[in-house]
């Protein structure tokens, strides 16, 4: 067993326990929402979906951000290993996308009166959605791994391009979605008790984004060590 | 007008349910991978 066979398994290892802390601090993000935050007086109980879709819509951003960061990177280093973790966080953020469009419309639901409307910031979002589909139909179609990777950097590129602006589309459109609640330029318009619980959740959803990326980057490296090409 | 606060809790559940079950599928498939020789 080389180094870097040792060092894949030990990713791998410790992706799986900083998952499992994650999945333990969702448990206790459940908690903390339910027994320990207010109901909203107008929405009632839906509103507390939000500390689940807002977190998630974080996470996803951010690991298509990386996505995008290691891509330009990999363009410019050539280094396969940024290609292997722009792969790992484009995977990680599709899991984040599907938790962000289930728990958004069964929100909207009983808030808005619809599942979903095709407003600025909902259909800028499953674009986005659709986009790192493609970049996964694109890993898959292309075998030669150097053309792969480039083809692959590329629309990780656009999917950055695009981050900012799905965050931008609230103030660019008009649009039913909520406007910004702490990333914007004035004091978060929230209680400190529901803030305390949004902050909770946004840190349990950053450790598992970090869990997701270590493993799966670990095994994709045990897979390319071990002949295969990929481990998705 | 304030809401019923018990009201539509259903949503909720489900928001709750499908978010464990998303990520705690993925997790686990990444657990099932790593253990695969």
């Amino acid at each position: 067993m080389t180094s870097e066979t040792v060092g894949g398994h030990k990713v791998i290892r410790r992706g799986l326990v900083v998952t499992g802390l994650g999945l333990l601090g969702l448990a206790l993000v459940y908690v903390l929402a339910l027994q320990f935050t207010p109901v909203e007086r107008l929405q009632g109980l839906p509103q507390k979906i939000f500390y689940v879709h807002v977190p998630a819509a974080w996470s996803a951003l951010l690991a298509f951000s990386l996505v995008g960061i290691a891509s330009i990177l990999y363009l410019w280093l050539r280094d396969p290993r940024l290609d292997l973790f722009a792969e790992s966080a484009a995977e990680a953020g599709l899991v984040f996308s599907l938790v962000m469009l289930t728990t958004g419309p069964l929100w909207g639901k009983p808030v808005w009166g619809t599942w979903w409307t095709w407003d600025a910031r909902l259909t800028f979002t499953l674009i986005l959605f659709f986009l790192f589909l493609g970049y996964r139909a694109l890993r898959g179609a292309v075998s030669d791994p150097g053309e792969r990777a480039r083809f692959a950097a590329v629309v990780g590129i656009m999917g950055l391009v695009l981050v900012p602006f799905v965050h931008l589309t609230v103030y660019l459109f008009r649009t039913l979605h909520p406007q910004p609640i702490v990333l914007k330029p004035s004091e978060p318009s929230l209680p400190w008790e529901m803030l305390r619980t949004l902050f909770a959740s946004l840190a349990v959803h950053t450790i598992l984004l970090t869990g997701f990326v270590m493993t799966r980057y670990g095994l994709g490296k045990r897979a390319q060590l071990a002949g295969g090409d990929d481990a998705g | 007008m304030p809401v019923d606060p018990t009201a539509n809790a259903g949503y909720l559940v489900a928001a709750y349910v499908v978010t464990a079950m998303i990520l705690g599928a993925y997790a686990l498939t990444l657990w099932r991978k790593s253990r695969e020789r």
